[in-house]
């Protein structure tokens, strides 16, 4: 396994338990990130408990030893392990796979069965369209999910799905998942979770009360941030309406391979780097610029990638500090930001 | 035998070669252009151009050695940048070429065969990532922001039909 000789620079958790900037910063906007320890709801606030979890997406795993993205994937699992307080879990929100082979996911569960804590993952467009998904979910369970933890409702959903283009095109397997190789693939069309997910979403939070917390992951985006690339849920108004009578609503999202950030009613709305390579800003404008991660080196072949760490507070707030491998954040968040 | 002469006779052929080739090919190299001058040669440079952009999506397996393409990095050419090109680079130690840089990547990032870049293929690469930037202005040296790129309309034009499928019927 590679190291990284800044990743302990970078460690979430080295950062939160030191005295140093990132501490006082966390301070500043009002979060503790060594309070582990239950918390009574105080002014009618919903109780949580804070904690944390971790983020690792995009590993893009090809098939073969020795590929340079194995070693990557393995050093963001090192950075979620040298936490110096585990998360309660590690989210993987899609493409463990390069070409949804069984090999790759196999080996994709094997490097992450490393990390210390749990995971959860959701599902990317590399890993689905070989086999619609059954590779996938024999290794990493049913694609949408729920669960509720200290306090938040966490929500996993499949946000890939198009419309069936293979049957009538007679396309083989391979063919299918091919067309989805490009991010601008001109074939598959926008993808979103579909109208099944949305009963289900709509099922699960019915009697959700509006003050609980919810984090949601999909693969991509729950704004359009960029449709040509897929940067995008084609359903998302639906989900942001059905998930819209909550006080706090957090989207993590993975598929961009780059940091961004933005807010959308009462959704924010995280993109993550992935461990695989980073993807260059779209030509439009961004909401929030200063969340804009530093252009890659491509001489280094660790810059623009890593993992992510987020520490929830006790009224519901969530501390968000990118892990990146190399020195690849602006000032601005390099320390951690109040999402 | 002047030397002034001697100089019209030593380029009479090539001149007399060259002018049988652009007969050959129907396509003059001055104005006024005939409406089938001018769709030869679009046909000529878009089939460059879709060459490139297959290229671009990994069609040519020796310019990587690790599943790798320039489009996993660089998808509609972002952040490539040819318009800021010949500059200072840091891994070369000196002025570059565009070109210098794709060989870079396919050598490095791709652990590729590197290209002749005198090739058709190098050309085509060429075609397809200038075609995406064209209306960019010209900006010779280091780019600061992590892409200054193509518009999305400048992405689609070049291919002669649609593959029939899905959503591109």
């Amino acid at each position: 396994m590679s190291v990284r000789k800044d990743s302990s620079r970078r460690n979430f958790m080295g950062l939160a338990g030191k005295a140093g900037l990132s501490t006082f910063m966390a301070q500043a906007v009002g979060v503790n990130l060594g309070l582990v320890d239950v918390v009574a709801a105080q002014g009618g606030k919903r109780a949580v408990t804070p904690f944390r979890f971790a983020m690792i997406s995009d590993p893009h795993l090809y098939s073969g030893n020795d590929h340079v993205f194995d070693r990557q994937l393995e050093d963001a699992v090192k950075q979620v392990n040298d936490m110096k307080t585990q998360p309660d879990f590690v989210l993987i929100t899609g493409d463990v796979s390069h070409h949804g082979e069984l090999d790759q996911i196999a080996k994709g569960k094997r490097i992450l069965s490393k990390l210390k804590a749990p995971i959860r993952s959701i599902p990317g467009e590399h890993d689905w369209y070989l086999d619609m998904g059954a590779g996938w979910r024999a290794a990493f369970g049913n694609e949408t999910w729920s669960f509720d933890h200290k306090g938040v409702h966490f929500i996993g959903m499949n946000s890939i799905l198009v419309p069936d283009f293979w049957t009538e095109a007679k396309l083989t397997p391979a063919q299918r998942r091919d067309w989805f190789m490009p991010l601008n693939s001109p074939v598959p069309g926008l993808w979103g979770v579909h109208d099944k997910q949305l009963e289900w979403l709509a099922k699960d939070v019915a009697n959700l009360s509006a003050d609980v917390p919810v984090v949601v992951f999909t693969h991509s985006p729950l704004w359009d941030y960029y449709p040509r690339w897929n940067f995008q849920v084609s359903d998302s108004k639906q989900v942001r309406d059905i998930l819209g009578k909550f006080v706090n609503v957090m989207g993590f999202h993975g598929h961009v391979h780059h940091t961004v950030y933005n807010k959308v009613g009462n959704l924010t709305s995280i993109g993550t780097m992935s461990t695989s390579w980073p993807w260059p800003y779209p030509p439009i404008d961004l909401p929030y610029p200063e969340f804009q991660q530093n252009r890659a080196d491509p001489s280094n072949t660790s810059d623009g990638m890593g993992s992510a760490g987020m520490a929830f507070d006790r009224d519901g707030g969530v501390f968000v500090q990118y892990q990146p491998f190399a020195d690849s954040l602006p000032a601005g968040i390099k320390n951690g930001f109040k999402a | 035998m002047t030397t002034r002469i001697k100089l019209f006779r030593w380029l009479a052929v090539p001149f007399a070669a060259l002018s049988v080739l652009a007969l050959a090919t129907n396509v003059t190299a001055r104005e006024p252009f005939t409406a089938a001058e001018l769709q030869a040669k679009d046909d000529k440079l878009y089939a460059s151009i879709k060459r490139g952009y297959d290229m671009w999506y990994g069609a040519r397996a020796d310019m990587a050695n690790n599943g790798l393409a320039c489009a996993n990095c660089h998808p509609d050419a972002a952040a490539t940048n040819p318009q800021t090109f010949p500059k200072f680079l840091p891994m070369f130690n000196k002025v570059v070429t565009y070109r210098d840089m794709v060989n870079w990547c396919i050598e490095n990032p791709q652990g590729g065969k590197a290209l002749d870049v005198r090739s058709d293929d190098m050309t085509a690469l060429e075609a397809y990532s200038y075609y995406l930037h064209r209306g960019v202005k010209i900006d010779t040296g280091q780019v600061m922001r992590q892409t200054a790129g193509p518009t999305p309309n400048n992405a689609r034009g070049f291919r002669a039909q649609g593959t029939g499928i899905g959503f591109d019927k």
